[in-house]
């Protein structure tokens, strides 16, 4: 009973403080691009605008909710739900600190420890294409349908590398849990460099950040979206809160895909060099375990915002060929030299 | 004529694409930078291509045409003595002026011995191309500084002569009264005369000055001035 509450609490944790972020990064998204664009973006609301979210989320919610003539009723409502939910459900295998000591019980900060995180994390990744797809075809409309069927190719393409540079994660660390992958990141490498993922795994990172920026649609791999080749594409017919939704779960994705770069190859909670369980109290070194991981995921939120406003779009030829002629081979090779490496070191 | 395609060769740093990248993002960066140590500078001016509307205004060019302005001469006489000439040339016939006797005991309010009893401008209509200015022989038109002529009812915008009266004291008093306009010289001085004076004797003081309006205009606002 004791554990079960527990676990609750850490679900309805981990999910409001996911949603605050996504919230957070509307403005942090919009503000920013206005920095890399030369002008102020929205400063009215709040100070520096921060309450702009607010009135989004107003404007959202109180406008005319249309469902077109000729869509499939159900499947049109379904499409945001099914697309923000996978989104939502990745995390509960993500750690998002070490562990937590309360009145004498260890509370590890994850709500799962599966020993299959990998996997459920895989899974739910080709999930959320499902959202999109339903609702391009549920929208009745040339540019969604084209939205959906991009999507689709592109996740197909991007799996594979994404797969490829996650196994050879596995064959570093020798598992498939993912706090145990963030508890061996713990230490220096080397000698001099810290024990993570990223100095292990350069080429991996490498391979794996570009199939994460696929796979969440973000540019320059926007193409379902691609709002001046077809005109927003699955969310075309989409508006009020059903299009919030599918921005919102958007954002939720990107948390999930930063905080998994940082579970996987920037060492999770761990500081480079500095060991904060030895100075630090149970109940602060939980604190700091939580707040290191998400300075870190913060970071790599904002190269998602960097990036997008300073790379342009690909064309749809190139995303292809990036993916199948650059990015799998290359998966394959980083996996032969990792799988040699070890068999060489063991 | 087909332009020949000519087929771009890259190097290798620009096929691997990484590099190049990591150099855009180093431009976005510079842009990022500089724009947020503006934004948290006090003044609302910070960030150079943007101006932040009602708290940071674009300076107005000097001789703008904004609201029209009724001009009281230096002892404090409404110039205008209702002639009509502004109706006339008005191209968007947006002006409506009653022409009347000074009556007894007021003479000290009007410069002339007739004034405009009723003078409205319909703002719905006007074009705001200064011909009322240039054609008034008393000078006693202007267009002026103030440009938010936004208003919620379409009677708001007709503006009868206190609103006019009001735009010049508005204007006088924030030191924005400009001197006035150059006066366009005539092609065919010939044709000028004949066309002047028919309209010009409405008012019977302005077929003395008609000969000389020009001196008449540039004269007087030096002086309010």
């Amino acid at each position: 009973m004791n554990d079960l509450i527990i676990a609750l609490i850490k679900v309805v944790f981990i999910w409001v403080w996911v949603l605050l972020i996504a919230v957070v990064m509307t403005w942090v998204e919009r503000r920013g691009a206005a920095m890399i664009q030369d002008r102020p973006g929205p400063n009215r609301a709040g100070p520096f605008g921060l309450l702009q979210p607010l009135a989004d989320g107003i404007k959202l919610f109180t406008k005319e909710d249309i469902i077109p003539a000729k869509a499939k009723k159900l499947l049109f409502i379904l499409g945001p739900i099914l697309f923000s939910l996978p989104a939502f459900s990745a995390y509960a295998v993500v750690p998002f600190g070490d562990k937590i000591v309360l009145g004498g019980k260890e509370i590890i900060l994850q709500v799962a420890d599966v020993n299959i995180g990998f996997l459920y994390i895989v899974a739910l990744g080709s999930m959320a294409v499902y959202g999109i797809v339903v609702g391009g075809w549920a929208s009745n409309n040339k540019y969604s349908i084209l939205g959906g069927l991009r999507a689709t190719a592109q996740l197909i393409s991007y799996e594979v590398p994404w797969g490829l540079a996650l196994l050879a994660i596995v064959l570093v660390y020798g598992t498939f849990s993912l706090r145990e992958i963030a508890l061996a990141q713990q230490g220096t490498f080397l000698g001099i460099l810290p024990n993570w993922g990223v100095f292990k795994q350069p080429l991996g990172f490498i391979l794996f950040i570009v199939a994460a920026y696929a796979e969440a649609n973000r540019v320059p791999f926007d193409l379902p979206e691609a709002e001046s080749e077809i005109v927003s594409g699955y969310h075309t017919e989409y508006g009020s809160m059903r299009l919030g939704v599918y921005l919102f779960g958007e954002y939720v994705n990107l948390c999930t895909l930063s905080a998994l770069i940082v579970t996987f190859f920037f060492g999770a909670w761990h500081l480079p060099y500095i060991n904060m369980a030895s100075f630090l109290g149970p109940i602060s070194y939980g604190i700091a375990s939580f707040l290191v991981f998400f300075l870190k995921v913060s970071f790599f939120l904002w190269l998602f915002v960097w990036v997008r406003w300073t790379v342009p779009r690909f064309r749809y030829d190139q995303v292809m060929g990036l993916g199948w002629k650059a990015l799998i081979p290359l998966g394959l090779l980083n996996l032969f030299l990792t799988a040699l490496a070890i068999q060489l070191t063991a | 004529m087909a332009k020949p395609v000519v087929e771009k060769r890259y190097k290798l740093s620009e096929q691997v694409y990484l590099w190049e990248l990591i150099k855009g993002m180093g431009l976005t960066w510079k842009h990022f930078i500089f724009n947020v140590k503006a934004s948290f500078r006090p003044e609302p001016h910070t960030i150079p291509t943007c101006w932040q509307y009602p708290e940071d205004r674009r300076p107005i060019a000097p001789n703008f045409r904004g609201a029209h302005m009724l001009m009281l001469d230096e002892e404090g006489r409404e110039k205008c003595v209702g002639c009509g000439m502004c109706a006339k040339i008005c191209p968007a016939n947006c002006i409506t002026v009653e022409n009347a006797k000074v009556p007894e005991g007021e003479e000290a309010k009007y410069a002339g011995k007739t004034y405009s009893k009723t003078f409205t401008i319909d703002w719905l209509r006007c074009i705001f191309c200064g011909f009322c200015e240039e054609v008034c022989p008393k000078g006693a038109m202007m267009l002026g500084p103030e440009y938010e002529l936004a208003r919620y009812t379409p009677e708001e915008c007709l503006a009868d002569k206190s609103m006019l009266l009001a735009n010049f004291h508005k204007a006088k008093q924030e030191g924005k009264l400009r001197p006035p306009r150059e006066p366009v010289p005539v092609v065919g001085a010939a044709a000028k005369p004949g066309e002047e004076k028919p309209a010009a004797s409405a008012d019977e003081k302005a077929v003395t000055s008609a000969a000389k309006p020009k001196v008449a205009v540039k004269a007087k606002p030096k002086a309010a001035e």
